[in-house]
């Protein structure tokens, strides 16, 4: 049997206990054992940024996170920000601007892109691409992902 | 209200063409609503997990799945022994998807498990014990096609000797080839003897392409279910649900009609979902024998080891012209590495010949090809379909023929240029044709001749960074393309009492956005906002035939398809519209949610209140119509010639680059596009579609390299597989030209794979222009380059293969 | 299946060196290297798995005396962000903002970067040129012992460093640098981040009157560990920044590198960058 480990910590605002396997990422514990779907997994290894959540206000990707590590911190998840009025702005400009094709790396971009907007990182677009270079897209070519969190930064080129 | 203002109402006319309208599901995928279907779990689901060759070429000498079977969790584990009714898969159904005695490369299916957990079910895999007996490697298909070469695909031979099929059966799983030859095209019109006897100036170069994939961001999955009267139920990520429910019908052998494909949102597609991969038909095998529901995802290597990539090929390009700067001729020859097996890959040479014969005009053009069998990964569709290779090799010479000539590059490819109303020699009939708007906008909006000019005067004053500008231009199919039967799709739509439709199409939906746009074609002829929609576009048990998300055929076809609905609708609405306020149907029409007066915009009825009264009167009526839209295209003939769409999309792309001649290391700076669309109908969507080609162009040129050698691939991860990210990009600027193509809804053409087509050609012209070194062989990585630049690159040569 | 029985998170360095004793420990910080490889099966987790995170000695960037101390788990978000590092060692942001991404590089710990001991390590060639040394902690009888070492004698081959399997690295040392000192580091790869160098170069040295002294070098994803570069070290040691001494010093530089062909680049490739590039900071610092 796999160790196993109870931790406690607050899930999107809420205080909750679960018993996570020791070897187990943060990735697997959101998506298998608590079923929140809406962070993804794109590679496993930290090159995509699909699993980007926020920890004690910072993103990370969940996949290069330890299920324990998790202990005593405060997560985010994309369904945490279903109540958030700065996320919703950021939401609505990702619609806006035609920055979802497929959508699948969207929950993680958008996690990055709140970061990025609350700590004040994104002065002009090429920050803002710095900012995102860990987060990879397929479909848009990223201009238009740039342009919507631009437009919520107030960024300029 | 009183009367008179009533009376005075009037409806303004407004269009939905040609607007940023949002896409329709992007509120759900910003906030991680969508459940795609690597979030679809079903109760009592089962984890499906395949274990896969250790070697690249060997025989199977024995598996022992005795251990595995033993761990407890373990439902079920598969080998080919396990399922005798397996039937060979593929385009040339050349392979079983557990296979069966041998494995020809390093993506190979063995064994597979179904098990409680994936946990268990990879444990179980570690438990199943191999024994092979090497065989040569074949990783390079010039060696592939050598006198003697050991064959991939061998004809089966018992102890004695003697010739034995697997088991009865014609296909070459069953009876093997005498030689690695997997597929050629052969392909001609005029007298290129001729053509080269009139040129004052001819041109041969070796052109090599590598290997890229697709790279989706969802990796692949699948989960299957039959149920207790043995339906199946599929949620599928395919493109092309029709088509593969009769095929999956065939492999299972059973009852096409007893198959249901669910299609849950994709993580993307890009091509790669045109053909059945082998786990797709072991899921069902497990799910079979499991009689439960089995759900197979792949990690990202595995998406890497065993997803389709875009083909190799090492083309050998001979073209000549005038000194006047007329074409004369084109003689092409490729060699396709075809990997192992064949998918559809290997017939990218339909979409090859096409750029080759018609995208200038030539008098006369011969083409060969030839895909091969070796032990690498096998090559599936990707975005452009052979068309990023062929463009490649035509729009260097482009350059290099007007160089040759002295002639401006832009005046050279102007002066060959089609224009509407032509017919190609292969047969290609160009109803609308913006080609010379695309070049000679592309070059104004990046001022292309003079920086053509100022680069080479630059080139050799002091300093590192070199600035180069470069050309090129596509023709790809606008239009659908007639390859299957029918290119056609069905659409019913069905409106309800409060005047909301909704819109049911064959057409799939991969991220491109056809959702948005379809709906967008059936409330400009409804006069209904985009609110007033429902799209549902996934499901064959409810959804009408379409032949699948293939050559930019969607817009097109299925746009057309809903239109044809959408206008039955409404003239049975403004029949009854016409009949009850006494009036011609002729001066009514429908806008804004009501029925108006034609000429003045005044307001006759809201819509929804009289679509409640023919509901709800003596005869009842619903107003719910189908339409099924088949293009007025053609079947190629033997020789591949006949307008094979029903209109043709035009591009040019300016591509501008930094290069450091200290490191090799190319920066692309700006892309300058022009597009013949026929018509702007999503300008959001399109900039969208464009934007991310033109990137997806960007890696193909510059960074994407699936490395393969003697048939194991070095880096199956986004670490050294890379894709471009976002400070990477180049500045964009994108025009369209709408050329009004008359066949297409509302004038529009299909334009999902052309951005990606023409960036690696442009790419390597701009590279030229910075250093004048050329450069041959893709991907321009710094290293590549910076080889070339000091010599260390020997000229590419292949002398063209013919068949015995 | 598993051999871990243990998972700890100790809140004092006392109770993680006392548990370190027995040597059968996987250490976590950040976890950035740590989760994927043991994932994927690369690395296997030990008897005891060991979040250091919760000690708080093993946080904080500090001037101490003439040193600044950077906590192992300080991450490289902090460090670049921390106004002693960015007066003192701008060479030391430049490296960290070519670390990874944003994601990574708010999770990725500066001690784990050197534990990993990547030949490609990005903090790992501005702190070589730095003459920073690492600090390690052990308890071999009943009491904390710590002692330093120079990071240029860290490390051992890919992944393998000097620290014993009992030993946990504390903080990184760095002197602070004199007055005329110069400090350069260059990636090259193809991304501006995000991306394993193809090689890396960082130079160093005190520049008074146009002559460097004090002259450190050091290389990356050159050799199983990142290097420092004697030969080329001393063509520069003394010498006034012109011409002949740049062009000299890199070829020096291209011949004493042994690098091998990988997936990223060919060993040709690798000699030629390191005499370009070394050969492009010279030429800056002496233009500076």
């Amino acid at each position: 049997m796999s160790l196993k480990h109870d931790i406690e910590f607050t899930l999107n605002g809420i205080k909750r206990r679960v018993t996570v396997d020791v070897t187990m990422n943060a990735l697997a514990m959101l998506r298998d054992v608590i079923g929140l779907t809406g962070t993804k997994y794109g590679c496993g290894e930290g090159e995509c940024g699909a699993c980007t959540i926020q920890v004690d206000g910072v993103s990370l990707n969940s996949c290069l996170m330890f299920a324990v590590d998790c202990d005593g911190r405060n997560v985010t998840t994309i369904e945490g920000l279903a109540n958030d009025s700065e996320a919703d702005a950021l939401r609505d400009a990702f619609v806006e601007h035609g920055a979802v094709q497929c959508g699948f790396c969207t929950p993680g971009m958008i996690m990055q892109a709140d970061h990025l907007v609350r700590s004040g990182c994104c002065g002009d677009t090429d920050s803002i691409k710095r900012g995102i270079e860990g987060n990879l897209c397929r479909c848009t070519g990223y201009k238009k992902i740039v342009d919507a969190i631009a437009s919520v930064s107030g960024a300029q080129n | 209200m009183s009367v008179a203002e009533k009376k005075a109402r009037v409806i303004q006319p407004d269009s939905l063409i040609g607007k940023r309208i949002p896409k329709m599901d992007a509120p759900e995928k910003a906030s991680g609503k969508t459940r795609y279907i690597h979030d679809i779990n079903l109760s009592g689901q089962l984890h499906g997990k395949i274990l896969r060759s250790e070697r690249i070429h060997a025989l199977i000498k024995s598996i022992d799945t005795s251990a595995a079977k033993a761990l407890p969790g373990v439902h079920v584990v598969i080998t080919a022994a396990d399922v005798p009714d397996q039937r060979p898969i593929g385009v040339a159904r050349d392979h079983f998807p557990l296979k069966v005695g041998r494995v020809r490369s390093e993506r190979d299916e063995i064994a597979a498990v179904a098990a409680e957990t994936e946990e268990i079910a990879e444990a179980a895999l570690k438990l199943i014990k191999v024994v092979y007996e090497d065989l040569p490697v074949i990783s390079n298909p010039e060696d592939a096609i050598k006198p003697g070469a050991a064959l991939i695909h061998p004809e089966p031979h018992g102890a004695d000797g003697s010739h034995e099929h697997l088991k009865q059966g014609t296909t070459i799983a069953h009876k093997g080839k005498p030689d690695n030859v997997a597929m050629t095209f052969d392909y001609a019109h005029g007298d290129v003897v001729r053509g080269e006897a009139e040129s004052d100036v001819v041109l041969e170069d070796t052109f090599k392409l590598h290997y890229v994939t697709h790279c989706c961001m969802g990796v692949s999955g699948m989960i299957a279910e039959f149920d207790a009267s043995g339906n199946l139920l599929m949620y599928s990520n395919t493109q092309v649900p029709f088509l593969h429910k009769r095929e999956f019908a065939e492999y299972l052998n059973m009852d096409p009609a007893r198959i249901r494909i669910i299609q849950p949102p994709i993580g993307g597609g890009f091509g790669s979902k045109l053909d059945i991969y082998p786990f797709e038909v072991i899921c069902l095998y497990l799910a079979r024998a499991a009689k439960r529901p089995v759900k197979m995802l792949f990690t990202r290597e595995e998406e890497f080891l065993a997803s389709p990539t875009r083909q190799p090929v090492l083309l050998t390009l001979r073209s000549g012209c005038k000194k006047d700067g007329t074409l004369t001729f084109r003689q092409v020859h490729t060699l396709h590495d075809n990997g192992a097996y064949t998918s559809w890959g290997a017939t990218t040479p339909f979409v090859m010949m096409q750029t080759f014969s018609s995208l200038y005009r030539v008098p006369h053009c011969d083409y060969h090809t030839a895909a091969v069998y070796t032990n690498n990964p096998y090559a599936g569709s990707f975005r452009g379909y052979g068309n990023l290779q062929a463009t490649f090799a035509i729009e260097q010479h482009m350059d290099m023929l007007a160089e040759k000539i002295g002639m401006d590059p832009l005046a050279f490819r102007l002066k060959n240029a089609q224009d509407a109303g032509e017919t190609t020699g292969q047969g290609m009939s160009f109803k609308s044709c913006g080609f010379k708007d695309c070049l000679t906008t592309a070059a104004t909006r990046s001022d292309y001749s003079r920086k053509v000019q100022e680069n080479v005067a630059n080139r050799d004053k002091p300093g590192n960074i070199k600035r180069g500008v470069g050309m090129a231009s596509m023709l790809h199919v606008g239009g659908g393309a007639k390859i299957y039967p029918s290119d056609g799709c069905g659409t019913i739509l069905k409106m309800d009492d409060f005047a909301n439709v909704t819109l049911i199409t064959g057409a799939s939906e991969i991220g491109q956005g056809s959702e948005t746009v379809l709906s967008q074609l059936v409330c400009e002829e409804l006069g209904l906002p985009m609110s007033a929609i429902t799209v549902v576009n996934n499901d064959t048990a409810i959804t009408p035939w379409d032949v699948g998300v293939h050559a930019s055929r969607t817009t097109f076809i299925a746009g057309n398809s809903a239109i044809g609905a959408a206008k039955k609708a409404k003239t049975k609405i403004l029949a009854v519209a016409a009949k009850k306020y006494d009036c011609a149907e002729s001066d009514l029409d429908l806008r804004g949610g009501f029925v108006i007066k034609a000429g003045s915009g005044e307001v006759v009825v809201e819509l929804s209140k009289l679509l409640r009264n023919l509901h709800f009167q003596d005869k009842a009526e619903l107003v719910m119509t189908t339409f099924y839209y088949e293009p007025p295209s053609v079947h190629q003939d033997k020789g591949f010639k006949g307008d094979v769409s029903a209109a043709y999309a035009w591009g040019t792309q300016v591509v501008e680059v930094e290069v450091d001649t200290d490191t090799g290391t190319v920066r692309m700076t700006k892309v300058t596009g022009a597009h013949d669309v026929g018509r702007v109908l999503n300008r959001l969507g399109i900039e969208g579609q464009i934007e991310g080609g033109v990137v997806m162009g960007q890696g193909y040129a510059l960074t994407e390299d699936l490395m393969i050698e003697n048939g194991v691939m070095k880096n199956p991860n986004f670490r050294d597989y890379k894709l471009v990210t976002a400070p990477e990009i180049p500045e964009m600027d994108i025009s369209f030209i709408e050329s009004m193509d008359g066949e297409g809804p509302q004038g529009a053409k299909g334009v999902g794979e052309a951005p990606s087509i023409c960036i690696a050609a442009a790419t390597a012209n701009a590279i030229a222009n910075a250093t004048g070194v050329r450069m041959f062989e893709l991907p321009f990585t710094p290293e590549r380059v910076y080889r070339t630049l000091h010599g260390q690159t020997p000229k590419l040569y292949w002398k063209p293969w013919k068949a015995e | 299946m598993n051999e871990l029985k243990h998972y700890l998170a100790p809140t004092s360095l006392d109770q993680a060196v006392e548990c370190l004793k027995d040597g059968d420990v996987t250490i976590l910080a950040g976890g950035t290297d740590l989760t994927p490889q043991s994932q994927a099966g690369r690395v296997k987790i030990k008897h005891t798995l060991m979040n250091i995170r919760h000690i708080p000695q093993l946080s904080g960037i500090t001037l101490e005396g003439k040193e600044i101390r950077i906590g192992t788990l300080a991450t490289i978000t902090e460090i670049m962000a921390h106004p002693l590092v960015r007066q003192h060692l701008p060479v030391l942001v430049d490296a960290c903002n070519h670390f990874a991404s944003d994601q990574i590089r708010n999770a990725a710990t500066l001690g784990g970067n050197i534990c990993n001991a990547s030949p490609a390590g990005d903090t790992l060639i501005p702190l070589l040129v730095l003459d920073a040394s690492v600090e390690l902690a052990s308890m071999p009888e009943a009491k904390l012992y710590r002692h330093s070492m120079p990071l240029s004698t860290f490390f051992v081959g890919p992944g393998k460093t000097r620290r014993s399997l009992c030993e946990l690295v504390t903080c990184v040392r760095i002197p602070l640098p004199a007055e005329g000192h110069v400090a350069r580091f260059h990636k090259l790869g193809t991304r501006p981040a995000l991306d394993i160098s193809t090689i890396s170069i960082g130079i160093a040295g005190t520049l008074k009157e146009g002559i460097l002294s004090n002259v450190r070098v050091a290389f990356g994803a050159v050799a199983p560990t990142p290097v420092r570069a004697s030969q080329t070290e001393k063509a520069l040691e003394g010498q006034r920044l012109d011409e002949a001494t740049i062009e000299k010093a890199a070829a020096v530089a291209r011949d004493e590198v042994k690098p091998i062909d990988d997936v990223r680049a060919s060993a040709w490739y690798r000699k030629e960058m390191i005499h370009n590039i070394t050969k492009r900071i010279l030429s800056h610092v002496a233009q500076a």
